[in-house]
């Protein structure tokens, strides 16, 4: 918080005298700032608390935001005390001054006046990531989650309470663009361009020495972070105030629960994953698996899994998952496996109940098709496979073969069956899928609903 | 008015003795008298400025030029305030090359006639911008809204009278290149709806076969433009809309914002805020059969029905409740043999649900399942 608002000062304007030329009074110092912090948009919203020496009658706020990125049309503030005495009228920005502004304030009191400034800056910016370790057995998980704050703002914000937003805001304009403009509001008629910041190097190194000082001076206890939430979003507010210089990251702890209860779950669909079984690791966020306090936001998992009796790890994916509700399930991705195999078979194929038309020709017909399923688990833990199959249209039949594992017809064209396997063991299920083609699909006595 | 810099306003009366190319400027550069900025049309500002002009008896002539700023020659009005039936004004010349106009006027008498030039001046306008912070609930905002004066005409306006479209002219100084943000409304309880919308056409039917993909459903709020709301005095200009809500510790967090497009007296301001992934509609078609088939001579298909069933379950994953408006679509002539809940239809085509949803349990989430069977009539391949 160096440079941004350096030039902070009361001015009093004498009557009559362009703005321009009224003079520096006092120098207010900053109390207090809170960061609240997006991730779905470059953005942050910075409110910070001074005191102002006001006089009675006409006063002058010059404020000054160079090498910030702050957007200056966001820029507000407010009396937190006599908010009835002190009008705070008109906010402008001089001619042919860059990164400057002049708030013109109507005061019937004198004396120190606390106030609040709130302004959208970017360059601030957290991500959500996550750790997960398995047991051996695969039945349980312990999942770390962590936040990872990075502050590219050209600002260094020390001893600053941090609070970071969970959800997907709606903005027109990139911060970073605004606080480039020229002008803060633009020209009349302007076509403006799309700027994106750029980070500011050079700012690193003088960083460096601060952030050495304060790992020195680290708690040993990770900072608790509250949750709560907020209209669609969710508010995480990081216990005490954190200082994170310009170019730097922090990476912060969010929750760490031991003995998430995961089921192992295989799907098989050709026309999604190919030919392969793609593994997935299937929990919910609720109560049940020991979560459900609150929506787990977006991130990046890493999984891992105990090898041994002496901790040691082995890497069993990765996957990317989207912001889970509180009580929804979540299938995470962790890629293709070769010790979970499904074979779909077509064992017997014909046709049958031809239609012809007045000239004789072919006109509808039905094709059936049999098929056996073969599912085998090579592993040493238990597997649930889910078998998806598509069809071509809604104009079939199908018919099981047999009443292992169960099946549903997820909609017109879709179905699915889903085996659970003991370790290393296989399972066979059939069906025959009947098509009806040309009018026999017109037939609706011929085929289900 | 400044003329340092540009628009030189300048008047000269010119002795209209001959009638040659030279024209010989005798410089009476008159004092304004007043001047007004109008900025109530959005689409133009039109300056409207006093003089006055020292006019002998006889015919005169008057030269109007500047330099620096963009002025529509043909939007340039004189009319006269004192002597109107003895003042008229003959015609309007406009010298090669120059920004400039000559008015002939003929006076009646020698006479210092006050007059009132109009014309329409560019890069110069206003915006309009607001903030709403909402309380926790979401069920107020503390609506303000600020005129935003930008002046880049070239011209200085050390004073001028601002008119807008409403409520009192006011009089405000601005330079060249200077933006001036002014509070000029504060509404501070104003009523606002929490509006959630899925609409068929627009999102995502089925988030599962998305991949690591949340589907959000557009969250607005609705901000009526009445009595009730603290408003309705005159139609909000449209303009960027900044939403935030108070936090419960004293401070706000930022929700959104909006573009507010501008609302006429009794109807809503809706504003997108951000989209909600707590609310999760999963739509799939169960049925899609063609019926009561016809067919010409050659058993071609000519005309047919159809019976269609869609399903959209929809669960609330929030702690509070909420009212989904769904939007569905058929198109063509269709009816609906059965549906398991209340609808509007918006047109022919638009099926508008207003569906409630009480918040989640410790069991799960709140289910609501939405079914449509319907026929959709005579349609041909």
């Amino acid at each position: 918080m160096k440079r941004l608002i350096s030039s902070l000062g009361v001015l009093t304007v004498v009557a009559g005298v362009a703005q321009a030329k009224v003079d520096l009074t006092t120098l207010p110092s900053r109390d207090t700032v809170q960061l609240t912090i997006y991730n779905s948009a470059d953005m942050t919203l910075a409110r910070e608390s001074r005191a102002l020496t006001l006089k009675t009658g006409a006063n002058a706020l010059q404020f000054s935001w160079e090498n910030t990125l702050i957007d200056p049309t966001s820029l507000e503030m407010l009396p937190k005390a006599n908010a009835d005495q002190i009008d705070i009228s008109e906010l402008v920005y001089p001619p042919r001054v860059k990164n400057l502004g002049l708030w013109n304030v109507q005061s019937k009191v004198s004396g120190k006046v606390p106030v609040e400034i709130t302004y959208l800056t970017s360059g601030l910016t957290w991500r959500a990531f996550y750790m997960g370790t398995l047991t051996q057995d695969e039945k349980t998980m312990r999942l770390q989650a962590y936040v990872r704050v990075t502050n590219n703002s050209g600002e260094d914000y020390e001893n600053a309470q941090v609070r970071l937003i969970v959800g997907k805001v709606h903005i027109l304009d990139q911060i970073a663009e605004l606080a480039q403009r020229q002008y803060p509001y633009g020209r009349p008629g302007e076509v403006r361009p799309l700027a994106l910041p750029a980070p500011m190097v050079e700012e690193r190194q003088k960083a460096l020495g601060r952030v050495r000082a304060l790992a020195e001076s680290a708690i040993a206890k990770p900072k608790e972070i509250v949750k709560e939430g907020l209209s669609e979003y969710f508010l995480y507010t990081i216990e005490g105030t954190e200082t994170i210089p310009n170019g730097w990251s922090k990476r912060l702890l969010s929750f760490d629960i031991d003995g998430v209860p995961v089921i192992n779950l295989y799907k098989f669909e050709e026309e999604r994953y190919g030919s392969s079984v793609t593994r997935f690791l299937s929990l919910k966020n609720d109560e049940a698996h020991k979560l459900g306090q609150t929506p787990i936001p977006d991130g990046i998992l890493t999984v891992y899994r105990s090898a041994d009796e002496q901790k040691h790890l082995s890497y069993e994916g990765r996957s990317s998952f989207k912001y889970i509700p509180v009580n929804e399930a979540v299938e995470l991705d962790l890629g293709a496996v070769a010790d979970v195999v499904v074979e779909p078979n077509l064992i017997e194929t014909r046709t049958d109940n031809y239609r012809f038309d007045n000239n004789r020709n072919i006109s509808g017909w039905d094709e059936i098709q049999v098929f056996s399923v073969q599912v085998r688990n090579t592993r040493e833990v238990p597997a649930k496979v889910e078998i998806t199959r598509n069809f071509a249209g809604p104009n079939w039949d199908l018919k099981r073969s047999d009443e292992v594992g169960s099946f549903e017809k997820v909609d017109l064209d879709t179905v699915k069956f889903t085996v659970e396997l003991s370790p290393h063991s296989k399972q066979v299920f059939g069906y025959t899928l009947t098509t009806y083609h040309g009018v026999r699909a017109q037939e609706p006595s011929k085929k289900s609903r | 008015m400044n003329a340092k810099r540009a628009m030189v306003v300048a008047f000269l009366t010119l002795l209209c003795a001959t009638t040659t190319q030279a024209r010989i400027k005798l410089v009476a550069l008159p004092e304004r008298a007043a001047t007004v900025i109008r900025l109530d049309n959005p689409s133009a500002t039109l300056i409207e400025e006093e003089r006055v002009l020292t006019l002998q008896k006889g015919l005169n002539k008057v030269d109007f030029s500047w330099k620096g700023v963009q002025i529509d020659e043909d939007s340039i009005r004189l009319q006269m305030l004192e002597h109107p039936a003895d003042v008229t004004l003959l015609s309007v010349s406009y010298p090669p090359g120059e920004s400039a106009l000559v008015w002939e006027i003929s006076s009646g008498g020698d006479f210092a006639e006050t007059v009132r030039i109009s014309y329409l001046l560019s890069n110069i306008d206003r915006l309009i911008t607001y903030k709403a912070v909402a309380n926790k609930p979401e069920t107020l905002v503390d609506l303000k809204s600020y005129l935003v004066l930008r002046n880049f005409s070239g011209e200085d306006f050390a004073k001028a009278r601002i008119l807008l479209d409403y409520g009192e002219a006011f009089e405000q100084g601005i330079s060249h290149e200077e933006t001036k943000q002014m509070l000029f409304l504060n509404d501070p309880n104003a009523p606002i709806r929490k509006v959630w919308k899925f609409d068929a056409a627009t999102l995502p039917w089925d988030p599962t076969k998305l991949e690591n993909q949340n589907v959000g459903i557009p969250v607005s709020y609705e901000i009526t433009n009445n009595k009730a709301g603290g408003l309705g005095g005159f139609a909000l200009w449209g303009g960027k809309a900044r939403i935030f809500q108070q936090d419960g510790h004293g401070g706000t967090i930022f929700l959104g914002e909006d573009n507010a497009a501008l609302v006429p007296v009794g109807e809503k301001m809706e504003l997108y805020i951000g989209d909600s992934r707590d609310i999760v509609v999963t739509q799939r078609k169960m049925r899609e059969a063609q019926i009561s088939i016809r067919r010409n001579n050659s058993e071609q298909v000519v005309l047919y029905d159809t019976d269609e069933v869609i399903t959209a379950k929809i669960e609330n994953f929030k702690d509070s409740p909420a009212v989904l408006t769904m939007i569905q679509h058929i198109p063509g002539q269709w009816d609906m043999e059965e549906c398991n809940m209340k609808y509007t239809k918006k047109d022919a085509g638009t099926l508008k649900f207003e569906i409630e949803l009480p918040a989640r349990t410790e069991k799960g989430p709140a289910v609501k399942e939405l079914t449509m069977h319907y026929h959709r009539r005579n349609v041909r391949p």
